[in-house]
């Protein structure tokens, strides 16, 4: 790599430049330091065979991948990580490996923002994220529980006499969209058009069709922001909007940067997290038996090995700073590396039998929400939701099952759930 | 509002006020003090929040009160000892004003 000038660039939120970082496109032949041997041509989790069963695909990884590997890509080839132990060390060292430009989004050169507080890399990153810590720390969600229970239930009041539902539209979309709108200070009854903005996005079928969508959800994002300014109130996008950093307002982009990444992380992270949990739930009635069983102080464990069995964020991406070796694999300045959280969720050193749900394994770091500085802003609220979704849900409807005909199937995307879970009782 | 020093392997101490009801984690976070990572943000899953509960404050914080804590301490990076605590589990209270934490020489 002969362009090494990102070693130069210095990041400033207040004035956000492009880091115009080096990209190794498959086209440009293979970097003379990365050895064949290791190179893989697709990116593995959005293959046929991967989305015929996502999750068996990623501990098979195990046995079929070098653990280390380099993914070929027509525009950015990129290492992939499967070992728990390395990927810890990469998401541990934020200085050799940086989040510029961790969110894939294209944005214009000359009026550039970042994605806060993704994009910021520490020193910066934590006075972003000390403005709404104190929101979404375990205090902080605990003083929601009551209201998330709430709507957990109202939810389901609108279809349980139906004895049946289809999961993902009912419940997995509305739930986290509901909550979110609350948790921002947006009205209500912008639910229906943020759950259609939230599946067009996922589900469009084209880019013209997703990239639409998401169109319309950044303008009423920034006219919520203007709104906020206006008539501040006690919500994430008025905190934001009225929020000081180094003693200095908030710039608009900065606001509308951090504002858009809550939208963007928030919501189909939830979204998938759940149908994945009702799809497994919904055929194993045994361990549905086990979980009722169980006494309440469980249920925060059961809450943490559903979330390691259904990890959703296919990866965390960084940037390489400086030459470094990996698992005896040599890696440039330059290279980009992807730590595949779901894959190192079910690495066999740590999680011994890792496909198999074990509410009683001995806690160990997993990687759902990343882990280091970047690790997930969400993670407490996104928790609770699952908690009183879960607890509410087989309060009221303990036995349910997977509409008889219907498949599971999962759709390529950059979250993994499945497509549609239609449910019977 | 409660106060807590934190101490750095190094003996440098910080002294802040962490508001009740918050946890001695957070604390160290939000007043930017080195040596204490936090990176779970507190759900008991990463043991990056290690600290050594200083001899005066033993009996009031106490032993880790839950399986969890006392499974995930056994993984943290330093090593654990008798006065180890996970500081996210610890919540300030007014009972704890003046608590004194050391923080060990690395997290990871
Ligand atoms: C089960 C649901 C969720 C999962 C699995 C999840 C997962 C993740 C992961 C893996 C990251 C790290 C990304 C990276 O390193 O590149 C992350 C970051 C983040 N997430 Fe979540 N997330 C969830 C829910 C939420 C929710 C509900 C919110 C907020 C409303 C949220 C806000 C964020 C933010 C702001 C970051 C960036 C943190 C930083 O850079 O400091 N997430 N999340
Ligand atoms: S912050 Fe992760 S265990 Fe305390």
């Amino acid at each position: 790599m002969s362009d090494q000038t990102f070693k130069d660039y210095v990041q400033d939120p207040a004035n956000p430049v492009p880091p115009n970082l080096p990209n190794q496109p498959a086209s440009a032949g293979l970097p003379s330091h990365v050895p064949p041997e290791l190179v893989v041509t697709q990116w593995p989790l959005n293959t046929q065979e991967f989305l015929a069963a996502p999750y068996q695909f990623m501990a098979d990884m195990h046995n079929n991948y070098p653990p280390v590997y380099y993914g070929l890509d027509p525009v950015r080839s990129s290492w992939g990580l499967l070992k728990h132990a390395d990927c810890l060390h990469v998401l541990r060292n934020a200085d050799t490996f940086r989040n510029l430009e961790a969110v894939p989004f294209p944005r214009d050169k000359e009026n550039y923002f970042f994605f806060i507080p993704q994009e910021i890399d520490p020193p910066h990153h934590r006075k972003y994220r000390n403005i709404v810590d104190p929101l979404f720390s375990p205090a902080g969600i605990k003083k929601l529980e009551g209201k998330i229970r709430g709507r957990v239930n109202e939810l389901i009041d609108q279809f349980i006499d139906d004895g049946e539902c289809e999961f993902t539209l009912a419940f997995g979309r509305t739930l986290p969209v509901s909550i979110f709108l609350d948790i921002m200070g947006l009205p209500q009854d912008m639910l229906f058009t943020f759950a259609s903005w939230g599946d067009e996005m996922i589900h469009g079928g084209s880019p013209e069709v997703s990239g639409a969508a998401l169109a319309k959800a950044v303008e009423y994002l920034t006219g919520a922001i203007e709104e906020k300014k206006r008539n501040p109130d006690d919500g994430v996008i008025s905190l934001i909007a009225h929020a000081e950093i180094d003693g200095r307002k908030i710039s608009d982009k900065e606001a509308f940067g951090f504002v858009c990444f809550l939208f963007l992380g928030g919501l189909d992270t939830v979204y998938a997290t759940l149908n994945n949990i009702w799809a497994w739930l919904a055929q194993n009635p045994d361990r549905v038996q086990e979980i009722i069983d169980r006494p309440d102080t469980d249920i925060d464990k059961i809450i943490e090995e559903l979330l390691r069995r259904f990890s959703v964020v296919q990866a965390s991406t960084r940037f390489v700073m400086k030459d470094i070796e990996i698992g005896g694999v040599q890696i440039k300045a330059g290279d980009r590396v992807n730590t595949l959280l779901p894959v190192a969720n079910f690495d066999p050193d740590v999680f011994p039998d890792p496909l198999t749900v074990d509410f009683d394994r001995p806690r160990k770091t997993t990687l759902a929400f990343t882990v280091g500085v970047h690790s997930c802003m969400g993670g407490h609220l996104a928790r609770m939701e699952v908690k009183t979704a879960l607890q509410e849900w087989l309060r009221r409807i303990p036995k349910f099952s997977i509409k008889p005909g219907e498949k599971i199937e999962y759709k390529a995307g950059g979250v993994i759930g499945p497509d549609k879970v239609p449910l019977v009782w | 509002m409660p106060k807590v020093t934190y101490i750095e392997s190094n003996g440098t101490e910080h002294t802040v006020d962490v508001a009740e009801g918050e946890n001695v984690m957070r604390g160290a976070l939000y007043n930017g003090i080195p040596g204490i990572e936090g990176e779970c943000g507190g759900a008991c899953s990463c043991a990056t929040c290690h600290v050594y509960i200083a001899p005066a404050w033993w009996e009031k914080v106490g032993a880790p009160e839950n399986e969890a804590e006392t499974e995930l301490l056994e993984g943290a990076a330093a090593p654990v000892k008798a006065e180890s605590r996970l500081s996210c589990q610890i919540e300030v209270t007014s009972q704890l004003d003046g608590l004194v934490v050391h923080m060990p020489e690395t997290q990871y």
